[in-house]
């Protein structure tokens, strides 16, 4: 068995950099203050990472207000609406609102990747929004169909990855939890599969994960399986593993065996025992381990102590094929 | 007693004024927190009730004056400011509490706060983990219940939140950790319905009986997490149920936010619930009528009174008044009966700057004003 581990979205900011966003805030602190205490938190996040064994390394994603903000700030046809509520949490994201088409502006989006993520692509995971989540969630003002949104976002994307491999960059984590949540049917689902055969196209032999969560992912299987990425991902705290369906193809799996929505740690025996029952019924290429989703609904302190799980249960199952 | 029609009240917060916070931090007013404390004290004369506080916290001397003579000051301030915008429910704006969340979990043993969770921007929540047994320390809101009751010209209707979203807000160990094997959807949907009630039951139903014996009479719930798991919906009414069965009180149920039609038929088997208080205006926008959902509680044939909110709380315009009679005007014609609507925020205010929170209230009871002068018409 072939496993991997990392993140699967934007980890917490450590406690100090909170009180210091606070005090810029509040006027009680200098921008460049902040500026070294992120970039000190960031750093500290890549050596986490890598003390852990991860496949790639995000540096958290700690600047990002939330995941779709950097697009609805720096692509075309965007403006940035009201704050709603992100899936099930007491968090909160700024709707985009799509006025245009969408269209990314050279270099915006690359700027906005952690300092160290730039310094190693061949390293780094970047972590975009999936093209059906993003038409999900945005208030769609452009007088196109939801299902024309959807492709278009697709090809916008894979203008995004296109120019990120050229910088380097070998490993992409599409976040799609709105799959999960609200399997689209019918035409939606062809866009959605259209969308990512254009970011195939623009992947060419880079590394692509899809991982859904917030719901039970099990309905969306029959979509996931037809995608043309490297692995699939589902949460494991909503999705129960005796139900996964068998795979035809060898895709890879990816499993969310840390649930960032409770503090308890979970047990590497009782992960490594999932992991194999979900392995017997997929015999996936690879196994992706990591958070089930995006680890910041959780404190650093916790998270932290959470991530440490990932190297027990890839000890536990072998460490096949770990970096 | 015979109401006008269309009764008005707020949902929950208010921001706290600039003086409070320097103040209840024992730090000299600044000269905008100064000049902010006369404007309100001149225009609702909010501050005479505490001449010495007012005094000392003037002449800049904050180290001399208790944090809990600045709440007071605040919670007066709010009260003046809902009463003096017309509004004929009011409460303290929650000037005592840190938020929704925070406040009330500080008031239980069995938590541990795990540190802070953002929620949006650089704005964060510290969040806790139930790790034991759950314990009430003593029932809360009481004592700043007395203060309004005792200030307040309107009537009083006392926010607190809902069992559901203090569960759905904390990390749950100690409910899981019983659990047996992988915590996955099943045990954590076992663990989660073991929590909400033991709150409910442990917390929230002795502070209900002691706000109720200290003379509180209209208690809105919030449940603002109610939207975010629609199948989870029988829960929240698990919940409520198990707060409020038994006591002599109006209750309502405030959620916002969410899809209430996935909510629905569970959500009305809310036995207590007088009124649901929710969200609209947020959703009202050019090509989408906001209150059309209103039509599901008509098919379902609910009859309670509905809390209309009119004000988006997310958005610095001002809603004119001939907006907000017309919303009230299509939730009339959804509902079927003018008897049924008050009128409100879609929520807490505390998301608005002061001078737009009393902007938008005032044309919330302009607007109600002509909203009257139209269903109570003799035509009608």
């Amino acid at each position: 068995m072939i496993v991997r581990t990392g993140l699967t979205g934007a980890a917490p900011r450590p406690e100090s950099l909170i009180l210091a966003t606070r005090d810029l805030d509040r006027g009680r602190t200098s921008p460049e203050a902040v500026e070294e205490m992120f970039q000190g938190a960031e750093r500290d996040v890549v050596a986490l990472e890598r003390r852990l064994g991860f496949e790639s390394i995000s540096g958290g994603y700690l600047r990002w207000p939330d995941p779709f903000r950097p697009f609805g700030e720096t692509w075309e046809g965007f403006a940035v609406g009201p704050l709603s509520r992100w899936l099930e949490t007491n968090t909160f994201f700024r709707q985009p609102i799509l006025l245009a088409p969408p269209g990314r502006v050279p270099g915006a989006f690359a700027s906005r990747l952690p300092p160290a993520l730039r310094a190693d692509p061949p390293n780094g995971r970047i972590l975009l929004p999936g093209p059906y989540t993003f038409a999900q969630v945005l208030d769609n003002r452009s007088g196109e169909t939801d299902e024309a949104v959807i492709h278009r976002l697709g090809r916008a994307l894979a203008d995004e990855v296109r120019a990120l491999r050229e910088l380097g960059f070998r490993t992409f984590l599409f976040g799609e939890p709105m799959l999960a949540v609200r399997p689209p049917e019918g035409p939606r689902a062809e866009a959605v599969v259209a969308g990512y055969r254009s970011l195939q196209a623009a992947l060419g032999g880079a590394t692509s994960i899809v991982w859904t969560y917030g719901a039970d992912g099990i309905p969306a299987f029959p979509l996931l399986d037809r995608l043309p990425v490297s692995a699939v991902g589902v949460d494991l705290a909503d999705t129960d593993v005796e139900h996964l369906p068998p795979s035809a193809h060898r895709t890879g799996l990816g499993l969310g065996v840390l649930d960032p929505r409770t503090t308890l740690a979970e047990d590497p025996a009782e992960v490594a025992r999932v992991v194999r029952t979900a392995h017997e019924r997929r015999r996936p290429s690879t196994i992706w381990l990591g958070p089930g989703a995006p680890l910041d609904l959780l404190p650093w302190e916790p998270a932290t102590r959470k991530l440490h799980v990932l190297p027990a249960v890839s000890q536990a199952l072998g460490d096949g094929g770990r970096r | 007693m015979t109401r006008a029609l269309f009764p008005t009240q707020e949902i929950g917060s208010l921001a706290k004024p600039r003086w409070q916070l320097l103040g209840q931090r024992s730090e000299p007013l600044d000269e905008a927190a100064k000049g902010e404390f006369r404007v309100e004290t001149d225009r609702t004369g909010f501050a005479n009730d505490l001449p010495a506080a007012r005094d000392v916290l003037l002449a800049g001397r904050a180290r001399e004056v208790d944090p809990e003579r600045v709440r007071d000051l605040g919670a007066l301030f709010a009260i003046r400011f809902l009463e003096s915008a017309g509004l004929d429910r009011v409460y303290d704006g929650e000037a005592r509490r840190i938020e929704m969340y925070e406040y009330p979990i500080r008031q239980m043993r069995g938590f541990r706060f795990q540190g802070h969770v953002r929620s949006f921007d650089n704005k964060y929540y510290l969040k806790a983990a139930v790790v034991d047994e759950l314990r009430l320390e003593r029932p809360y809101h009481v004592d700043e219940f007395d203060f309004v009751k005792r200030h307040a010209h309107a009537e009083p209707k006392l926010p607190i939140t809902g069992p559901y979203t203090l569960a759905d807000w904390s990390f749950n160990e100690y409910y899981l950790s019983h659990q047996k094997g992988w915590k996955g959807r099943t045990a954590r949907r076992a663990a989660q319905r073991e929590f909400v009630v033991d709150l409910a039951r442990r917390a929230l139903r002795p502070t209900i009986q002691a706000l109720i014996e200290h003379g509180c009479r209209v208690i809105q719930i919030d449940e603002p997490a109610a939207g975010t798991h629609p199948d989870e919906a029988e829960l929240v009414v698990e919940g409520f149920n198990a707060a409020t069965e038994g006591f002599d009180a109006e209750f309502s149920m405030h959620i916002c936010y969410s899809n209430y039609r996935d909510l629905l038929p569970a959500l009305l088997e809310a036995k207590r619930c007088h009124q649901w208080a929710w969200e609209f205006a947020n959703r009202d926008v050019e090509g989408h009528d906001g209150y059309a959902v209103l039509a599901a509680l008509a098919e379902y044939g609910d009859t309670r009174e509905v809390g209309l909110g009119v004000l988006d709380v997310h958005r610095d315009t001002i809603e004119t008044p001939e907006l907000v009679a017309a919303r009230i005007g299509r939730a009339v014609r959804y509902l079927g009966d003018p008897h049924r609507i008050w009128v409100n925020p879609d929520c807490g205010l505390r998301t608005r700057r002061l001078p737009v929170a009393r902007a938008k209230l005032e044309a919330m009871v302009r607007g109600v004003a002509l909203a009257r002068a139209e269903f109570e018409s003799p035509r009608r």
